[in-house]
């Protein structure tokens, strides 16, 4: 992948693909910086455990997710880190059947709280889904939907200064009124992210948002990460661990368990600084994992 | 590369095998020959018919028998009156059956697959409400409206999957019932129990109950080809999930559920039997008003009525302004499929 990301105070690192027995010697460069502000803890997720109906999709996730910090979620498929994601903004509630066990806080109040109100949950965990989802209309009223629902007027200001931070504005600033489906995959994808900004949440999920982009509009959307991550929390799910490496400053590795017992859940394996993560993993599956002799 | 060689046999002595010669395959002909004739015996009717229609109709058809009324002397009798009544049939039928069928379709598309779990969870968050109200020392009548709809919410948690379910597969059903059947609903319901007269109004709205199973099953269809990320995208913003799908999802099925409708007027619009039931009438003395609010005084006239009628007549001058009646039915019907096929390939979008 090039390294068109010199101007931001990223490195790209490498991370050795199935070179054999010299494990993680390779990974050459740092996690990018923090940027500054506090750090402080936005959510804790508490022996979580996640259903599907009867099958466990989850289980015994332990793990905190810090302020304007990207932390990305990695591990092979199946392995729920998705699920995870979705339970973050309790995307979940959506599908009939699915339980929550355990205990996710936000800000130290409990999400899952039974007078806790989902659609305020979403309006400040905002999502960005992993195939670009405009809605059929065009790019204003894209933008505008979201404000609306929320009470906020959507000024032509508004709408520039949002299109502006997801560096979409210059693209399309002649065609507001156009139809959001005549944009490329990864305008589509940068029009999301504006709208999801509009609303201003304090959070931002992104799952797998590059995976139907190509390489250029997934070096814009990750630049565009590195910018936001100032002003928000980002929690990414990817299965590109050279991204993962790349534009997280902590990294949570997912992995497949209870096979041995006939079932099929994910379980965290390890998480921590992406640097160390991806350096000096702790754990032997996370090693074996982003060296490519698993997943 | 070339210089490499391949693990196969295949040195410069071997010989290459020319291409084959075309040879007959008498599967494939005759598999061929019954498509056609399938194809031709189907087309064919439908030439004839037209052919026969046309040969009778199109003499008698001119400006006079669109403007002129009914009437028992064939010279004079016009197709006027039938084609009031049917048009204000056609709008009772509509304005009844769109809001209804859309309506239901909704319910059933986006908000009747919720699980029980899901829907004691809402019950549950009603209850906490209800208790934080009698906490905070709240008494009357908001608190005992309160109580009961947490009741009827425990109630829906248990009934209302089930329900559902039978809905569901019974609206299917209703589809294939026989229109008659409609007609007789519409007679026992319209007639006899609101008390309405044997009228277009009556006519109508026995027609709307009719379409009404059509128009739910298109519309239900054109919502769900409509993709979840659009309301998951819509409700990742923070909107309701009434708001995404009233703002997101059903303006993005729209077109597809008009033209559903539209097929389904098209159903209506050719319906004789239900309306014979409920009273219809090929013959009065009076032009029918094309004003609606006046339907429930109005005979009930319609085209496939008034041609039935012509039909039965032994008179040859009847039998082709029969055959004219069904030109201009023909000619509607044409024009309202038209309009249908139009919507759909202006608005059908690829997800």
């Amino acid at each position: 992948m090039p390294d068109s990301m010199s101007d931001s105070p990223t490195t790209t690192t490498q991370v050795a693909a199935g070179t054999g027995d010299e494990l993680v010697t390779t990974p050459t460069a740092s996690a990018p910086k923090r940027p500054g502000g506090s750090h402080g803890v936005v959510f804790r997720a508490t022996d979580l455990d996640f259903y599907y109906g009867k099958a466990r999709a989850l289980k015994d996730v332990n793990v905190e997710i810090h302020r304007h910090e990207i932390t990305a979620l990695i591990g092979p498929s199946g392995c729920g880190k998705s699920t995870f994601l979705r339970c973050l903004n309790r995307m979940n509630d959506l599908i009939p059947g699915t339980r929550v066990d355990g205990r996710i806080e936000f800000h130290d109040q409990d999400l899952y709280a039974s007078d806790i109100d989902s659609v305020d949950v979403r309006r400040r965990i905002g999502m960005v889904f992993q195939k670009p989802n405009p809605f059929p209309k065009s790019i204003k009223e894209n933008l505008n939907f979201g404000m609306k629902v929320n009470g906020i007027k959507p000024t032509a200001e508004r709408i520039e200064a949002v299109l502006r931070k997801a560096s979409l504005w210059d693209e399309v600033k002649d065609k507001l009124d156009q139809d959001a489906f005549a944009l490329s995959g990864g305008q589509q994808q940068r029009l999301c992210i504006a709208r999801a900004i509009a609303v201003e949440p304090e959070v931002i999920l992104m799952d797998e948002p590059c995976s139907a982009l190509d390489p250029i509009s997934t070096l814009a959307i990750e630049d565009l990460m590195n910018e936001l991550v100032t002003q928000y929390t980002i929690v990414i799910v990817t299965h590109n661990m050279q991204q993962a490496a790349r534009v997280s400053h902590r990294t949570a590795f997912f992995t497949v368990a209870g096979m041995d017992q006939g079932e099929r859940y994910g379980v965290l394996a390890e998480h921590g600084d992406t640097e160390k993560i991806f350096t000096a993993p702790a754990d032997k599956r996370t090693q074996d994992y982003i060296t490519g002799r698993f997943g | 590369m070339a210089t490499d060689a391949p693990s196969l046999p295949l040195g410069d002595a071997a010989e290459v095998r020319p291409l084959r010669k075309k040879r007959p395959r008498p599967a494939d002909a005759a598999f061929h020959a019954a498509a056609l004739g399938a194809v031709t015996i189907t087309m064919g009717a439908l030439v004839w018919l037209l052919g026969a229609i046309l040969a009778s109709g199109l003499g008698s058809l001119d400006w006079a028998f669109i403007t002129d009324p009914v009437s028992t002397s064939a010279e004079r009798a016009g197709f006027n009156s039938a084609l009031r009544g049917s048009l204000v049939l056609m709008l009772i039928t509509i304005t009844v059956a769109i809001p209804i069928g859309f309506a239901a379709a909704t319910y059933l598309e986006k908000f009747a697959a919720l699980s029980r779990s899901q829907l004691e969870g809402n019950a549950y968050a009603r209850q906490r409400r209800l208790h934080e109200m009698e906490a905070a020392g709240a008494t009357g009548f908001g608190v005992t409206l309160k109580r009961l709809e947490v009741r009827a919410s425990f109630l829906w948690a248990r009934i209302g999957p089930p329900v559902n379910r039978a809905v569901e597969v019974n609206i299917s059903n209703l589809a294939a019932v026989p229109s008659i059947i409609y007609g007789l609903l519409g007679l026992a319901l319209f007639v006899s129990f609101v008390g309405l007269q044997k009228s277009l109004l009556s006519g109508g709205l026995t027609l709307a109950i009719l379409v009404l199973p059509i128009i739910i099953i298109a519309s239900r269809e054109a919502i769900r080809a409509v993709p979840v990320s659009i309301e998951q995208g819509a409700m990742a913003l923070g909107a309701t999930r009434w708001q995404a799908v009233s703002r997101q999802t059903i303006p993005a099925a729209i077109p597809g559920m008009l033209t559903g409708t539209i097929l389904a007027m098209s159903r209506a619009i050719g319906e004789a039997a239900p309306l014979i039931v409920v009273g219809g009438v090929a013959f009065g003395t009076q032009t029918p008003s094309i004003n609606p609010t006046e339907a429930n005084d109005t005979p009930l006239f319609a085209m496939p009525l008034q041609i039935f009628d012509w039909a039965d007549r032994p008179q040859q001058d009847f039998l082709d302004l029969a055959a004219s009646g069904i030109i201009v039915l023909l000619v509607v019907l044409v024009l309202m499929n038209a309009v249908a096929i139009f919507l759909r390939n202006k608005f059908s979008r690829r997800w």
